[in-house]
């Protein structure tokens, strides 16, 4: 027997134990059929009886297509997991080698990298027009697997790598090529060294949210957090087989079975989870998360599905293209657009130049700011009435002209009209005191006579202001119960024991001996941070709702919105601040633990909005967060990008956009809209960070030290830019306002 | 709570929340008054005299053995335990502790806390707001500002003001005290002699404030120097109406960390010394401005308005203690109520404070002699008042008429806790003048035996030479 | 020299310490499931970020508190007659037998080897913030002090003095006080171990590590 029979043997052997890989137990009628005429045949073959070897070999090979086909037909979302994480699929690689037709790797080769599971390469496809060829460069960014090498972390890639990947979008940028990006990640390596994961995949998610070059992405394991970092693409495309996530069904499972410490979910509630989550190529599309799925040929593409690989390169030329015509103001645009969309076109013989005029940048960026701003919106509950959102578009229309005309215009001139009078004036002043010269220093400042000096010195002053009245607007709830509390900190310090009503009335919820801060209620700041009586709620209908239909989940939304009175995670307010008007949304850690999804999503874009239109700063107040809000799945997952992108967009606008950490936060917010702000704070005893303690140990099997997520560790690491007492969050929020907003507060 | 006319006094229990020579004289005065109490003590303090006294007169739930005086939760759940009704917070520790006053008659089983009431202790605990007070009421503050100042053109402004000030009133070295408002006990003070130095003084106080206190004001004041420390006993019951005074008390006589060694009363004795004021005007008048604020807060419990006094008698109102003080002792040995002699501050304190009305006027209140009372400390006042440690082999004293001690060193050998001040006793000297008050004063300290020996062997410090020497200057200026 | 091997030896004879666990204020006692001779655990993880087997529960002023022991070992008594009662401060609950672990009895050892600095008085110490920041950033075993040097803040009736270190020139190699505790006069503070001496305290623990078998 010749090398090729034995290989192609070999091959077989591999597909069967795929199968029974992929399918983990499942499927055993089909799976035993396979393994027996395989080993019959393979007992033939070593003995030399086979009468047809080839022929034998090839009706094999078709028992094996039909099963595969039949058994693809019966894949369930949790198989599809399993596919993506097989050794066997197709990685970054073997995308690189088959469907572009030269590459250089340039972040790092195989260990010798900053980071092995992040691979860049710039790339080359080669396309012809008649006799001339031409070449066409793009940046590939991607996690890559390596078929299981262990030093590829899976795909799993460290802040740095992500870093990384942002330093090569930016090269992209700078040389005007497009890029391709593949996510083949189960999610972001959850740990807190510089730059911290969560800080680097916000940085990356602003950075991509202005990108000046086309950017496509192709998902074929799109873990969450892992995924967006480099996943803000003008075309998503996704394969047939993989899924994209807001968490593993893993993952999913362990919080929905209540496991603990190490404790490991049952397959059959893992595979509802991945069910019920929503994760598939059909449900993203359905949703609109993406734009287009790849079909894989049976039970998914593996290194050798060729044929997959040229119909890759279609899509993903394609791809492109549509992207760059699309900016085009050009009146072949339309024909060009369905010429490519042709069955049995060849893209190959077509060529498009990929380069883009600066305006056509332009438009490429508000079209992909406004695409991902438009996503998700029936995910939310809007409950207000139609006359309100009638208004609220009327509005829009007329106000925003006004604002235009206001701000750009008249304020400019208003300044030079103030800075004339002001010059005056100092003229008038020199010029009254030189008339009163003669007159010695009679009227000036030192005339005051003995006694009324002495009476100021001795007598009662008058005293007003704000030092005077030195009281709390509003009480945690909690002061009005007798019981001694115990301060966490208690052993290190020697903190004696609290009284309550003290510590949540007059202390504001902190040690009186060491300063620490014990939760509040979201009330006491919005009470006790803003002026008295200005706080204006604003979409507080629009409610959380159930998208994925995620069993018994209505009921638990529900029921956080009886507990809190609110409906949703996210408040959103107009208030004042020592009289400086600004824009709030505060996540509140009491609704569901602060969890983000589609209406929070919906109303933090909407603030942000409200803000860039007022010309007010903007104030992201994070009671508290847990992450994205898995229930809701993607629905919740593109919040990261389509937040990210109203905040770039108002940041742009000159607005003045700050974050302020309080108790928990946590993943994809931190990760995506909160930590790409220029100016973060935090208050004293929260913690920051990507994943929690529980998540890093299950999925790096780290344990991790007690104050690993400190506010102050996110401070010395960068990330925040202060650390603040919460009874002097008023203070530092006017000093903050008036040193970083300046005069002028909004509008540089 | 019940009203105090459906309860008598025996109903009570109170709550000793103190230690050593107070908490005797507290539960002496419950003693005395048929009241039940509960004592408290620390692991430190087991040998204390006032754990023997508990245990000799105390009966069921005499005494608990806690983990610090300064836990208010000990207090509170010994309280509870033992079914107290009030709670007595000495001096020190929680007794001027609004927050602990409050706490107590706040909670869900609530008690009497045995001093003013929490928000009168507030009030006069803040020492702007008692300033504030005093000017609103035409009483003699320091001059200077009243009120935190944030600004820096006005605190300069203030400061030159300041020093134009004493330098029309003659002072030759006038200076200027800037301090942190909402500061206290020597923290974030600094004096200026200079105005040049003043700005850069401003801003280290200032934002040393801001860092320490997250509040910048400062106040701006003159440094007095020169002067007498005088205080004026007030008592007043529950009704808040009718507060009454004990006369006035000289406690000039203080350590270099300004803590007092030697207290007179009364507060001047123009027939021995010679004064450059009219004295007897001067404690008219400060007893007088210390009443009327007494009235206007509806002062309802013993109280002290301590006072300066230039050598030119210019009266300055310092602060109010609202608490019994060390020296209670010496303004009710020289005090007379309706002539009786036997005048317990503590008692009267804790009778009116359960509610019981004062019972007599100004009228009734009559004053006999001198007094004056040495504290006996275990330090050594020519090493800068440096405590000593060590174990008291011997404190022995020769009685007399005239003489009562106070002490919670057990007849046995002693040794002194460490955890709090080496305070060892106090003796309360009376004489019908000046003259034979220091003869007295003297016989008494000569008599003393006071004899411990330190890890080292050495024998103990004490400050019986300087009281001695301190004896002879009493009430002069 | 130091006998280390009679040392040794005369450790294992008693290869236990009694810790008493009582109560560090008052308040209502409910001891845990616990009896005697019940194994005990102490604080584990890297970090000792995970408390020890639960004891029993005071509560004062409505604060549960939990009392975890505070090294493994084996009870001995439990004072159920206090159970559901109120309790003063200090009161003892549990009695536990604890194995000596190599680094207790490395410590015992290093006690009799190292220069001890006592402390003169009965009083609470502290390090000089400057020491402090310098144990805090180095590794145990290297900040160097010398005679005389200004070493520790004693504080005792509300007075703070400075405190300056006399004996040889070393390393502070273990520390015996805790901050916040009283400290008797003549207890030691630190160990100092000249630097020329150390590669023996090595030795010393090296041996101790190969000979204390700690029970399992």
């Amino acid at each position: 027997m010749d090398n090729l029979f034995l290989k192609r043997i070999q091959s077989l052997s591999d597909r069967l134990s795929y199968i029974q890989d992929i399918f983990a137990g499942k499927h055993a009628d089909s799976v035993s059929l396979l393994q027996q005429k395989l080993d019959e045949f393979t007992d033939k073959a070593t003995h030399d009886s086979l009468e047809k070897p080839y022929e034998e070999l090839v009706s094999l090979e078709d028992l094996f297509k039909y099963v595969e086909a039949r058994l693809d037909a019966s894949i369930t979302p949790m198989d599809k997991v399993r596919i993506v994480r097989h050794p066997q699929r197709i990685c970054l690689k073997d995308i690189l080698e088959n469907v572009y037709d030269n590459f250089t790797e340039v972040g790092g080769q195989d260990e010798h990298s900053l980071d092995p599971s992040m691979l860049i390469a710039r790339a080359v496809i080669i396309r012809r027009r008649g006799k001339k060829r031409y070449i066409q460069s793009v940046m590939v960014i991607g996690q890559e697997k390596g078929h299981g090498a262990e030093f590829r972390n899976g795909g799993s890639v460290k802040p740095w790598g992500n870093a990384k990947a942002r330093q090569f979008m930016r090269v992209a940028e700078t040389e005007g090529i497009p890029i391709h990006t593949y996510i083949f990640t189960p999610g972001s390596y959850p740990i807190e060294d510089y730059p911290g994961a969560a800080q680097q995949i916000a940085r990356n998610i602003y950075c991509m949210a202005g990108l000046r070059v086309p950017v496509i992405s192709v998902i074929s394991e799109g873990g969450s957090g892992g995924a967006e970092a480099i996943g803000l693409a003008d075309r998503r495309l996704m394969l047939s087989d993989g899924y994209y996530s807001v968490i593993s069904p893993e993952g999913a499972a362990a919080i929905e079975g209540h496991c603990r410490g190490g404790e490991r979910p049952s397959q059959e509630l893992v595979e509802k989870c991945a069910m019920n989550l929503k994760i598939t190529a059909e449900d993203n599309l359905r949703f609109g998360y993406i734009d287009k799925i790849i079909q894989e040929p049976p039970l998914g593409a593996r290194s050798y599905h060729f044929d997959f690989f040229r119909q890759l390169r279609q899509e993903v030329i394609r791809a492109t293209d549509e992207v760059i015509l699309s900016t085009k103001l050009s009146p072949f645009k339309n024909i060009a657009l369905s010429r490519r969309n042709k069955p049995d076109v060849n893209l190959d013989e077509m060529y498009l130049r990929w380069g883009l005029s600066s305006s056509a940048k332009d438009r490429l960026l508000k079209k992909r700011q406004n695409k991902f701003l438009k996503l998700s919106k029936q995910a939310a509950v809007d409950r207000r009435p139609m006359l309100t959102k009638a208004i609220h578009a009327m509005d829009e229309i007329i106000t925003t002209p006004w604002m235009q005309f206001k701000y750009e215009f008249y304020r400019k001139h208003q300044r030079k009209i103030h800075a004339f009078l002001e010059e005056a004036e100092n003229e008038w002043d020199v010029f009254k005191s030189w008339l009163r010269k003669p007159f010695g220093k009679g009227g000036t400042g030192t005339g005051k006579n003995k006694e009324d000096k002495s009476s100021e010195l001795t007598t009662l002053s008058s005293w007003t202001g704000e030092h005077k009245h030195n009281k709390w607007n509003y009480l945690s709830p909690r002061y009005k119960i007798d019981q001694a509390v115990t301060c966490p900190n208690a052993a290190v310090y020697g903190c004696p024991d609290l009284w309550g009503p003290d510590l949540f009335a007059e202390f504001a919820g902190v040690c009186s001996n060491c300063g620490y801060h014990f939760p509040m209620e979201p009330e006491w700041y919005v009470r006790n941070v803003f002026d008295k009586g200005s706080v204006m709620e604003f979409n507080s209908e629009i409610e959380s709702g159930n998208p994925l239909e995620y069993p018994g989940f209505g009921d638990s939304i529900k029921a956080a919105q009886e507990k809190t009175g609110c409906k949703s995670g996210c408040m959103t307010f107009e208030a004042r601040i020592d009289n400086t008007k600004l824009v709030v949304a505060m996540l509140m850690g009491t609704f569901r633990g602060g969890s983000f999804g589609a209406a929070e999503g919906y109303k933090f874009v909407e603030a942000a909005q409200r803000a860039s239109k007022n010309r007010y700063p903007f104030l992201a107040y994070v009671h508290g967060t847990a992450g994205i809000r898995i229930q809701e799945g993607t629905n919740g997952v593109i919040q990261m990008p389509r937040c990210t992108i109203a905040v770039r967009r108002y940041i742009e606008n000159g607005g003045l956009y700050m974050v302020l950490y309080d108790t928990n936060s946590f993943a994809g917010p931190v990760a995506s809209f909160l930590g790409c702000s220029p100016y973060q704070f935090a208050v004293r005893s929260s913690n920051i960070g990507f994943a929690g303690p529980g998540v890093i140990k299950s999925t790096t099997g780290m344990d991790v030290p007690p104050k690993y997520h400190r506010c102050y560790r996110a401070l010395t690491r960068g990330h925040i830019q202060g650390v603040w007492d919460r009874r002097q969050i008023r203070n530092n929020l006017i000093q903050a306002l008036q040193t970083i907003g300046g005069r002028n507060l909004y509008y540089r | 709570m019940e009203t105090p006319s459906e309860t008598s006094l025996h109903d009570h229990r109170v709550l000793v929340g103190n230690r050593g020579e107070i908490a005797i004289r507290i539960m002496q005065a419950c003693c005395k008054l048929g009241i039940p109490f509960t004592a408290i003590y620390t692991p430190e303090d087991r040998e204390s005299a006032h754990v023997r006294f508990a245990l000799d007169h105390g009966k069921e739930h005499a005494l608990y053995r806690v983990s610090s005086y300064h836990d208010a939760n000990e207090l509170m759940a010994v309280a509870d335990i033992s079914g107290c009704t009030s709670v007595h917070p000495g001096y020190g520790f929680f007794a001027e502790d609004f927050r602990f006053a409050r706490r107590v008659t706040k909670r869900d089983r609530k008690m009497i806390f045995l001093g003013p009431s929490w928000k009168i202790i507030r009030e006069l605990g803040d020492k702007i707001n008692t300033k504030r007070l005093a000017r609103s009421l035409g009483v003699p503050t320091v001059p200077g500002s009243d009120r935190p100042i944030y600004d820096e053109m006005e605190a300069e402004n203030i400061a030159e003001d300041v020093f134009d000030f004493q330098l029309q009133q003659g002072i030759e070295h006038p200076l200027v005290l800037i301090k942190a408002s909402a500061g206290g006990g020597g923290m974030g003070i600094e004096e200026v002699d200079d105005i040049d130095q003043f700005r850069s003084v401003y801003r280290r106080i200032r934002n040393y404030a801001a860092r320490q206190f997250k509040d910048e004001g400062v106040l701006i004041e003159q440094r007095v120097t020169d002067f007498n420390h005088l205080e004026v006993q007030i008592i007043g019951d529950r009704s808040g109406k009718n507060p009454v005074h004990f006369g006035t008390r000289n406690c000039s006589i203080q350590s270099t960390g300004r803590q007092k060694r030697l207290e007179v009363a009364p507060g001047f004795d123009p027939t021995v010394n010679e004064y450059s004021f009219d004295s007897d005007k001067v404690l008219e008048s400060i007893v007088q401005y210390s009443l009327t604020m007494a009235r206007e807060v509806g002062y309802d419990s013993v109280g002290t308005w301590e006072w300066i006094v230039t050598r030119k008698g210019d009266p300055f109102l310092m602060e109010v203690n609202t608490r019994i003080q060390v020296e209670n002792g010496v303004s009710a040995r020289i005090a007379r109520i309706k002539g009786r002699d036997d005048v317990d501050l503590i008692a009267e304190q804790i009778r009116t404070g359960l509610g019981e009305p004062l019972g007599y006027t100004q009228e009734d209140i009559t004053f006999d002699g001198v007094a004056l009372e040495y504290r006996l400390i275990a330090e050594a006042p020519d090493n800068n008042f440096t405590p000593w440690v060590g174990t008291i082999d011997r404190l022995r004293w020769k009685e007399h008429p005239w003489l009562s001690v106070y002490t919670q060193v057990p007849k046995a050998a002693y040794s002194i806790p460490t955890e709090f001040d080496p305070n060892l006793a106090l003796a309360i000297v009376w004489a019908p003048n000046l003259n034979e008050l220091k003869e007295r004063g003297l016989t008494f300290l000569n008599e003393l035996v006071l004899q411990g020996h330190n890890a080292a062997g050495e024998p103990m410090e004490n400050n019986i030479a300087y009281l001695k020497e301190k004896t002879g200057q009493i009430l002069k200026f | 020299m130091l006998n280390i091997s009679d040392l040794l030896e005369q450790i294992k004879q008693t290869p236990y310490r009694e810790i008493v666990v009582s109560t560090p204020h008052t308040g209502v006692v409910n001891f845990a499931s616990i009896k005697s001779g019940d194994a005990v655990h102490g604080p584990e993880g890297q970090w000792k970020e995970r408390p020890g087997t639960k004891l029993a529960t005071l509560t004062r002023e409505r604060n549960p508190k939990p009392i975890f022991a505070p090294e493994k070992g084996v009870i001995d008594t439990v004072h159920m007659e206090y159970e559901n009662t109120f309790v003063e401060c200090g009161c003892p609950l549990v009695t536990i037998k604890h194995h000596l672990t190599r680094e207790e009895v490395e410590s015992i050892i290093l006690k009799q080897a190292l220069y001890l600095f006592r402390a003169p008085e009965r009083a609470k110490y502290y390090f000089t913030p400057e020491i402090a920041a310098k144990l805090r950033a180095s590794d145990p075993g290297s900040v160097v002090i010398h005679d005389g040097q200004e070493l520790f803040i004693m504080s005792r009736m509300k007075r703070e003095l400075p405190l300056y270190y006399s004996g040889p020139e070393g390393v502070i190699y273990a520390t015996y006080f805790k901050t916040n505790e009283n400290v008797d006069t003549d207890a030691p503070l630190i160990g100092v171990c000249p630097q020329e001496e150390l590669p023996n305290i090595k030795e010393v623990i090296m041996r101790v590590q190969t000979e204390w078998q700690e029970n399992a």
